[in-house]
């Protein structure tokens, strides 16, 4: 599962993905982070089983974080089923079904908005 | 056994033809043979949807009370040409808005036409005895137009090469965006169910034949633009009326970095005359061969990484270099399969009837490539050939006099073998003489993104490199990344000067 996890400007000055991974032991992995001097945000995936419990560990005031769940919007009367944004995602958000329809697979995705610059009908978007 | 067009329009008539499409016709063939596929099967349709640039209409707007030879003429925005008279004109789907550019064009024009959306005519003209008027600007919906003819120069490619990047940066194409290091492929067309791989003798499609086109039943006018037949790459100039056409099979795009752009659903259907015509129906995505090319090559005949067939490309993932390729495309399968399925439909309902040709197609003739009439400067013309190097392991301070030797703001910095690894300038020397660094090595100093360029390549792509990041000096390197010389901004001044 994904979460995506965002500081504001006294959550970012304490090393609370670090705390929370030595608690807990919990392997997360940064997937994207944008993070300066006075805020920022990262997106951290973790086993299913162990989402709940890394969210406690990490929560604290200055640290807002919610589970990503639908975070690119598939308009499906834009879209022709192309296919396009398959080949220029590198996390494998979009793949064809068997009879060559787009599937999207929204949990995979890292936020980085390249399929929805590109899709040639506008009809991806990404919902940070 | 023979069938004659007339039979099989008595079939559609009557309610007893036999409709296959070009997908399934590889195995009905294998299975009964072509003599037993031409007794059981009448007519065979293809289908494609995809990215058709060389596309737009005609539109008739009727005279107002004060007549006026339009001249100038703009549709929501994207300008329409007006140099057919008098309140005609002809609108191309690439032709992009005036105010937002590639967010809206021609096709974004045609598709809401379509939509039955109304579209603003505006208009400018300069008034004659026998058309007055000067200006005009009113509102239309594709009713109120007396005609929309769609005429498309150039429709339905036989085959189209599949694109990739061998460089070492990102390209935004009309094949879509192309990471860096071929880590992406991307191709068109529907393969085996596409029109013209299904006839590439051009024996029954010719001026006349009968099409599918964007939902209305229009016909082929002849060969298309750059038709290339010779070499695989035949195309198609079509025509359809518009007030029949729909939104499920005309779409306007933008391929973003690249422009606007009208996706267009066209689908042919084959009468089974003959067992010839059987056979070439037959033909399966194993067999249609297209290249896989270097979009990062800015030159017209872009280096092919490989040959692939369409079967390799719709499997998802293409071997290049050891390495599993992910494949997607600019064209969709699912819709090309709904063409062929509604045309099939029309077909069944006794709404679509098969035609000859009144004239064939050239099934031979190339495409001649644009002679440029030596106007081409190239770099290695214009490149200077004297120039000073240094290597990674010296100092800065050695860097600093070799700049002055050399009279030059620009040192490409090289390994044993000459190959450029990085460069330095006098500005990353200065700044570090002025944090007092002139000990540390070159190397610690030197920019590795090196911009540089084939003494091949046209003198206007090196105008475009400098521009785009904002650089004083290219490097001119071989095959092998061996310095051969620089390219300095100044030196394209001399050009400006030499065409003046």
């Amino acid at each position: 599962m994904k979460l995506k996890v965002e500081f504001d400007r006294v959550g970012i000055q304490e090393p609370s993905i670090a705390k929370a991974i030595l608690e807990t032991g919990i392997a997360a992995n940064i997937e994207r982070a944008v993070i300066d001097g006075d805020e920022g945000w990262t997106l951290i995936s973790v086993a299913d089983e162990e989402t709940e419990r890394f969210i406690a560990a990490l929560s604290r005031p200055g640290v807002s974080i919610r589970i990503q769940k639908n975070a690119v919007s598939h308009n499906v009367t834009e879209c022709v089923d192309c296919g396009l944004c398959i080949s220029i995602c590198q996390k494998k958000v979009f793949s064809f079904d068997e009879d060559w329809k787009l599937r999207v697979e929204p949990e995979r995705c890292v936020l980085c908005g390249r399929c929805a610059e590109f899709c040639p009908q506008r009809a991806l978007s990404i919902l940070k | 056994m023979y069938k004659s067009i007339d039979e099989i329009n008595e079939r559609i008539r009557d309610g007893s033809v036999r409709v296959a499409t070009a997908e399934e016709m590889p195995d009905i063939v294998e299975e009964l043979g072509t003599a037993g596929a031409l007794k059981e099967v009448d007519v065979v349709t293809t289908g494609t949807f995809g990215a058709m640039c060389s596309s737009g209409a005609f539109f008739n707007f009727g005279h107002p009370e004060l007549p006026i030879r339009m001249e100038k003429m703009y549709l929501n925005g994207v300008e329409a040409h007006a140099g057919v008279a008098a309140v005609d004109c002809y609108l191309g789907a690439t032709q992009e808005s005036e105010t937002l550019h590639s967010d809206y064009g021609g096709a974004h024009v045609i598709e809401d036409f379509i939509s039955g959306k109304s579209v603003e005519l505006e208009a400018r003209a300069k008034g004659t005895d026998c058309y007055p008027r000067k200006t005009i600007t009113n509102e239309f919906t594709l009713d109120e137009l007396n005609q929309a003819i769609m005429v498309n120069p150039r429709n339905s490619y036989q085959c189209y090469s599949a694109a990739t990047n061998m460089g070492s940066r990102p390209i935004k194409t009309y094949m879509g965006y192309l990471l860096p290091g071929h880590r992406n492929i991307t191709y068109s067309g529907a393969g085996c169910l596409s029109p013209l791989p299904n006839d590439p003798t051009y024996s029954v499609i010719g001026s006349g034949t009968p099409l599918f086109i964007g939902g209305a039943n229009g016909i082929v006018i002849g060969e298309g633009t750059q038709h290339s037949p010779g070499a695989g790459f035949g195309t198609l100039m079509t025509t359809g009326n518009m007030k029949e056409m729909s939104t499920d099979f005309v779409r306007a795009a933008t391929m973003t970095g690249y422009g606007v752009t009208m996706y267009l659903g066209i689908g042919i259907p084959i009468p089974l005359l003959n067992e010839d015509i059987v056979k070439q129906t037959a033909v399966r995505d194993e067999d249609l061969v297209t290249e896989i090319v270097d979009y990062g090559t800015p030159s017209r005949d872009r280096p092919v990484i490989r040959k692939v067939t369409y079967a390799e490309l719709k499997s998802g993932s293409v071997e290049i270099d050891g390495e599993e390729v992910r494949t997607s495309p600019v064209s969709s399968f699912k819709k090309a399969r709904e063409v062929a399925a509604e045309l099939g439909r029309r077909i069944e309902n006794g709404t679509f009837l098969m035609g000859l040709a009144t004239r064939p197609i050239n099934a031979v003739k190339r495409n001649r490539p644009m002679a440029e009439k030596g106007n081409t400067v190239y770099v290695s013309e214009l490149m200077e050939t004297k120039f000073v190097t240094i290597t990674g392991q010296e100092s800065v301070k050695e860097a600093a006099k070799r700049l002055l030797v050399g009279e030059t703001n620009h040192l490409p910095v090289i390994d044993s073998e000459n190959r450029v690894i990085g460069i330095v300038t006098t500005y990353d020397v200065s700044k570090a003489f002025a944090n007092d660094e002139q000990d540390l090595s070159v190397a610690e100093i030197m920019t590795r993104n090196v911009i540089t360029i084939s003494p091949d390549s046209p003198v206007d792509f090196a105008a475009r490199a400098l521009q785009k990041h904002n650089i004083g000096s290219l490097v001119v390197v071989d095959k092998n990344r061996r310095v051969l010389g620089l390219l300095n901004s100044y030196d394209l001044g001399d050009l400006v000067g030499r065409r003046g």
